[in-house]
């Protein structure tokens, strides 16, 4: 396990730094990811403006609030694992080989080669969202200090599931982009807006709600059984990925393709 | 070959290119449907807990079905092209051809957004019925009118995006620019009908070109009247004209100082 967070932390520090060169690039996109994320502030204190008091059970600050740890764990995921949305890509053209043979954990390997500049952007716009709507609840902080690590490993969780499809059912490139889109639209509204169905889908196939509903119930009022289920779950679902990807690599099949990673 | 048939082919490539990737057309159809369904959830739950002055909860679906068709339909990769014709030096080859740089943008843009709107169309049109049934009160003599808005509406949008690509010549990262032009579209009338915001925000909404990609042809869709149309439609010629000189300026400037290194 330290040995995985060390090969984490190096890529970390090694993508950080390779931003870093082109350094109006990267205060560009990271300043207008933010910058795009605040309008939905907008269009809320509007919809708020003319409804008065909640809307599908949630107030506007519990808007925010799911607002700033959705922001904040993808661009986690994304600042950490961006190399997960490349995935199905390396799979179909051979690419993977080279992760294969250097001596460290494949999935970790993988996942951690590739930053995205404008996560940087979620990852901030988020803490500053955060204290600007919930100002010194201490609740609010521990719940988000927790579950932005825990939104972020399921959220690079279910992209890896769908990429995984590659190695069974050949280029599953649309399902993986679509995946994590889908994730995010259930996890930035109101849990109470979509009919029961749904709700049992964001319970169990789309883990929406562990991903921000749970740590907003839990910000709101605390209860050990529901930290518990949170846990849990997330715990479930990160470990059902990782056995997936590993059986899947089973079924990779090499291209011998011969490629240089600088 | 004359002007007008080259144009004509290369639009038609761009059609013929459109219908190739299915899996493009497939997630484009899925995203649409997430969106309407998410919102038509959302607006339910507002007019449930409150009421929206203006707008009747099947209007606003309808509203929003409509903005979203423009968005969809000028789903076109034509920032990313200029961008990164500008910056990897592609632009060199494409200034050789008997073509002219942004007829030859257009036309494929034409293409592939004549394409859009035909898969999105369908479907907006399918899951209006689905969700909410016909649009109340609607006035059928005023079709010509709405898509002739509508044109006019997908027409601003692409010129503001040629307009984004081509300040590629001068910053080194234009992608911010786009991403906050997209989202000034989205709140000032994709999501938000113009009526909606702040007495004092609509003033300068309808002064704005953001106004006129969407909210014009949506709301002449939803609640169609002649006064509107009369309104409407100059303010979308004036901006169009605004943003295609623009457009056409960046690149004249751009090409003055473009330097080529052969090899």
């Amino acid at each position: 396990m330290k040995r995985h967070l060390k090969i984490a932390l190096r890529y970390f520090k090694v993508n950080l730094a390779s931003a870093m060169e082109y350094r109006s690039s990267f205060l560009m996109q990271a300043f207008g990811m933010a910058l795009s994320n605040a309008t939905f502030v907008f269009f809320w204190w509007v919809a708020f403006s003319h409804v008065g008091g909640r809307i599908g059970g949630y107030d506007f600050a519990d808007v925010m609030f799911i607002w700033a740890l959705c922001s904040s764990a993808f661009g986690l995921s994304n600042v950490l694992f961006a190399n997960v949305s490349h995935l199905t890509r390396l799979i179909v053209t051979g690419e993977l080989d080279t992760f294969l043979l250097q001596p460290c954990n494949v999935l970790m390997n993988v996942c951690c080669a590739r930053t995205s500049l404008s996560a940087y952007g979620d990852l901030l716009y988020g803490i500053v969202l955060l204290a600007l709507t919930q100002g010194g609840n201490g609740a609010a902080w521990a719940s988000f200090a927790l579950g932005v690590p825990v939104g972020a490993a399921l959220i690079t969780a279910v992209g890896l599931t769908a990429h995984t499809l590659t190695f069974l059912l050949g280029d599953a490139s649309l399902a993986g982009s679509m995946s994590v889109e889908f994730i995010i639209n259930f996890c930035i509204y109101p849990e109470g807006i979509y009919q029961k169905f749904v709700r049992v889908l964001m319970y169990s196939v789309i883990p929406a709600a562990f991903i921000v509903h749970i740590p907003l119930r839990l910000a709101r009022s605390f209860s050990p059984g529901w930290l518990a289920l949170w846990l849990a779950a997330s715990v479930l679902y990160c470990g059902f990925a990782c056995w997936f990807f590993y059986r899947g690599l089973k079924k990779y099949e090499s291209g011998n393709l011969i490629i240089t990673r600088l | 070959m004359s002007k007008a048939r080259k144009y004509f082919v290369i639009a038609r490539i761009h059609v013929q290119n459109a219908f190739a990737y299915r899996a493009n057309v497939i997630s484009g159809l899925l995203y649409y449907t997430l969106f309407i369904f998410v919102f038509f959830s959302l607006w339910q739950a507002i007019y449930q807990e409150g009421s929206v002055n203006g707008y009747t909860h099947g209007q606003v679906v309808w509203y929003l079905i409509a903005t979203e068709l423009v968005v969809f339909g000028c789903r076109t990769p034509i920032v990313s092209k200029i961008n990164e014709d500008v910056k990897t030096g592609a632009m060199a080859y494409l200034l050789n051809r008997p073509v002219h740089y942004i007829a030859y943008q257009a036309a494929a843009a034409v293409g592939q957004i004549l394409a859009n709107l035909c898969f999105f169309g369908v479907l907006a049109v399918a899951l209006g019925f689905l969700f909410v049934g016909p649009i109340p009160n609607f006035r059928w003599a005023g079709i010509p009118c709405m898509l002739l808005s509508g044109l006019l509406g997908v027409a601003l949008q692409f010129s503001s995006m040629v307009a984004i690509g081509l300040t590629a010549f001068r910053l080194e990262d234009n992608s911010a620019v786009y991403l906050i032009f997209q989202k000034l579209v989205f709140m000032l009338d994709v999501f938000l009908p113009v009526e909606f915001l702040p007495v004092w925000l609509q003033g300068i909404a309808k002064a704005l070109p953001f106004s006129y990609v969407a909210w014009g042809p949506a709301k002449l869709f939803v609640d169609f009247t002649w006064s509107l149309f009369f309104r409407i439609v100059p303010m979308q010629l004036l901006w169009f004209s605004v943003m295609t000189g623009f457009a056409l300026l960046m690149y004249r400037s751009g090409m003055r100082n473009l330097q080529m290194n052969g090899g």
